[in-house]
């Protein structure tokens, strides 16, 4: 019989892969751009509205999983090109100022197009039942997502570590001059790596829409969650973001067993206790 | 004086008396009675608000006819924040002089309201949820349509564990704060009244959107029935997960604040089959007003009413018969007019009671349906029970 803490782990690690997939994006864009991307909730939560109207329209969940991104990353790449970039030298408050106006249009245009009652959106039909684990279930589409969140992980390493255009983000991130005076088109690396990094927020909302549904206002909430994340685990680095996910996660589902009014706060004490030690996250760097 | 002159100027006299005379009451049916609808129309409630601007409007066009007199409405949008409303609803009544007032979806919201009309002799009609709005917090001004935290209890934990003999062991799941606490309280007494076992509680916060640790707790516990005494975004997201993670297969659950239609809409049939909600409205329900409304609805709308409708529809034309009847908009005597006045409302025959404000109405306890069983594009669920339970005005903390 499983112990209901050891039960809360499992869980925790599950949720914490979401909180990665939520979180790796921001870590990316500040990374490699120095930009604060208020609007990231706001992609996200795009991601899990065109992920119910595919859905709707085809009945097909795995199609969602390829438009949503896709859409939402190029209507970054649109923003990117023709307002973002221009807003890269100015101050963090001006760059969130810009951001979360861009969030405040995409919720209200939510609202404009889907109205204000929030939609569920059903796991797909191989995905519906759930894992018997002695006195414990789990649903099978969590058990999916903690799946897909690490191929995207080993993914996105592979994009890192082992090809010319992670090699462009991370030296990049590092001094953005010196790479763009050996040739590199640094505007069209930033381009991209705007558009991947919402991308990814999207391709989180999909995930995520079986789980809460999709309503207007989930954007502040997850650009709460990515924030805590990206701050513990070292805002641009990747590793940090996994890490600070998966130790999310763990936090809120055993505080949920030990002192369940306290676990969102247990978040927001364990990033201050992080910055107090380690004012750069876990892995950040200086 | 001659005679004629004398006539004449007593004609003229009597005319102008005459004419002074009728001149008030002229007056009076010709001024215009306006309504401010305090509604959420943007911010994170606006799907209630614009459902209850909806039901007020509904109301006002159809007194105006029937009373024959020009009804105007002015909306005021809360924003879904408390502090703002006030200072919008302070702007109408020193600068427009506006003294009706109807809706809010939030208890801060309409607390807050509510004092501000009282201090200016206004009324406020509203359908929020919180014990004190007729409870420590009444005043005379506040009017309030819902059933309050008793009686939403009594109304489902206790019809479900009479025709379930076989439910012993109950899991609740409770937002950390005053409502929440309230349910608590209320759903406790019902298991010790009832010699049910409460197995467990999980408190959470009221930002939490992820249930599945209180939801591991409620697996563990190995309950018969699983109570969410939450609401709104909580009570559908803790239900989708309890869903996702099988538990309606395990166990009964039931949701005792549900804000009725629309969520159901939201939550679809998937996640809705067999669970029990409890409701203040319910579109189904057989009584001649809710025939009537329903009706209504669907020749001015194309749609079916919801609760935000049908609580702010019920409240605004009550308020405006109120007002025909005495002949007042404001102040004790439209007060009196409202206390103690029955009239047909959606769940029956309704009350509203003097010592507290509180209109004494029905509560409903629904099972929802699968999408085979629906025999219309509303038909989410059946009424299983529904009944009116109030605890006596002494005992509500109102004191007037």
């Amino acid at each position: 019989m499983l112990n209901v803490y050891l039960f809360q782990t499992l869980n925790g690690l599950g949720l914490g892969m979401i909180y990665f997939l939520i979180s790796v994006g921001l870590t990316l864009i500040f990374g490699l751009l120095n930009f604060v991307n208020f609007a990231h909730g706001a992609f996200f939560l795009l991601g899990s509205y065109l992920c119910y109207t595919t859905v709707t329209l085809t009945g097909n969940f795995w199609l969602s999983l390829l438009v949503a991104p896709l859409v939402v990353g190029l209507l970054a790449w649109l923003l990117e090109r023709s307002l973002i970039r221009r807003i890269y030298h100015l101050p963090h408050t001006f760059q969130i100022l810009v951001t979360l106006g861009i969030a405040l249009i995409i919720q209200e245009a939510s609202i404009m197009l889907w109205g204000p009652v929030g939609k569920s959106v059903p796991a797909p039909d191989l995905l519906r039942g759930i894992v018997r684990l002695g006195d414990f279930a789990y649903p099978q589409y969590r058990l999916f997502l903690i799946g897909f969140a690490a191929l995207v992980a080993v993914a996105l390493w592979l994009l890192l570590e082992r090809t010319r255009f992670g090699a462009l983000v991370r030296a990049g991130s590092e001094s953005t001059e010196t790479v763009s005076l050996l040739g590199t088109n640094i505007f069209r690396l930033f381009s991209i790596t705007f558009a991947l990094g919402v991308a990814l927020a999207g391709l989180a909302g999909v995930l995520s829409a079986p789980l809460r549904g999709a309503n207007p206002f989930l954007g502040p909430e997850i650009l709460g969650v990515a924030f805590v994340v990206v701050v513990i685990g070292g805002m641009g680095s990747f590793g940090g973001a996994l890490a600070a996910g998966l130790m999310v996660g763990v936090v809120q589902s055993l505080m949920a067993s030990l002192w369940p009014q306290g676990s969102s706060l247990m978040i927001y004490a364990a990033m201050a206790v992080v910055i107090l030690l380690r004012p750069y996250g876990l892995f950040g760097r200086a | 004086m001659r005679r004629d002159t004398l006539l004449s100027t007593t004609l003229l006299a009597a005319t102008l008396g005459l004419g002074l005379a009728a001149g008030p009451t002229q007056a009076q049916d010709e001024t215009p009675i306006t309504v401010y609808g305090v509604k959420s129309l943007s911010g994170g409630n606006a799907s209630y608000g614009k459902y209850a601007e909806m039901g007020s409007k509904l109301a006002i066009d159809e007194m105006s006819a029937k009373l024959g007199r020009q009804i105007d409405y002015v909306s005021i949008d809360t924003e879904g924040n408390a502090g703002r409303a006030v200072r919008k609803v302070q702007e109408a009544i020193e600068q427009d002089g506006a003294r009706l007032f109807n809706g809010a979806t939030l208890s801060s919201t309409a607390l807050a309201v509510g004092k501000e009309v009282n201090e200016a002799g206004g009324v406020f009609m509203t359908p929020a949820g919180a014990d004190e709005i007729t409870g420590s917090e009444c005043n005379p001004a506040t009017f309030r349509w819902s059933v309050p935290t008793y009686g939403a209890i009594q109304q489902t934990l206790v019809p479900y564990i009479d025709s379930h003999p076989d439910a012993k062991r109950f899991y609740t799941i409770t937002p950390q704060y005053v409502f929440g606490e309230a349910l608590l309280r209320n759903a406790k007494q019902v298991f010790a009244d009832k010699g049910v076992e409460h197995v467990g509680n999980s408190y959470h916060s009221l930002q939490e959107q992820e249930f599945s640790g209180y939801l591991t707790n409620a697996m563990a516990a190995n309950p018969d029935v699983l109570v969410l005494l939450n609401f709104g975004s909580q009570s559908s997201n803790a239900l989708r997960q309890a869903i996702n993670f099988g538990l309606n297969q395990q166990m009964d659950i039931i949701m005792v604040w549900s804000s009725g239609l629309e969520q159901l809409q939201e939550l679809g049939n998937d996640n809705i089959d067999g669970i029990y909600f409890g409701a203040q409205y319910w579109h189904e329900a057989d009584t001649p007003a809710n025939r009537e409304l329903v009706k209504k609805v669907e020749e001015a709308y194309g749609i079916t009413p919801n609760y935000p409708l049908a609580a702010d529809y019920t409240m605004t034309k009550t308020l405006l018969q109120a007002v025909a009847d005495s002949g007042a908009t404001q102040g004790e005597t439209l007060i009196h007019a409202l206390e103690g006045r029955t009239y047909q409302g959606p769940t029956g025959e309704e009350t509203i009671r003097a010592t507290d404000h509180q209109v004494l109405k029905d509560y409903y306890l629904l099972e929802g349906k699968g999408a085979d069983e629906m025999t219309d594009d509303s038909d989410y669920a059946d009424v299983v029970s529904s009944g009116r339970s109030f605890l006596p005005p002494e005992k509500s903390g109102c004191q007037m």
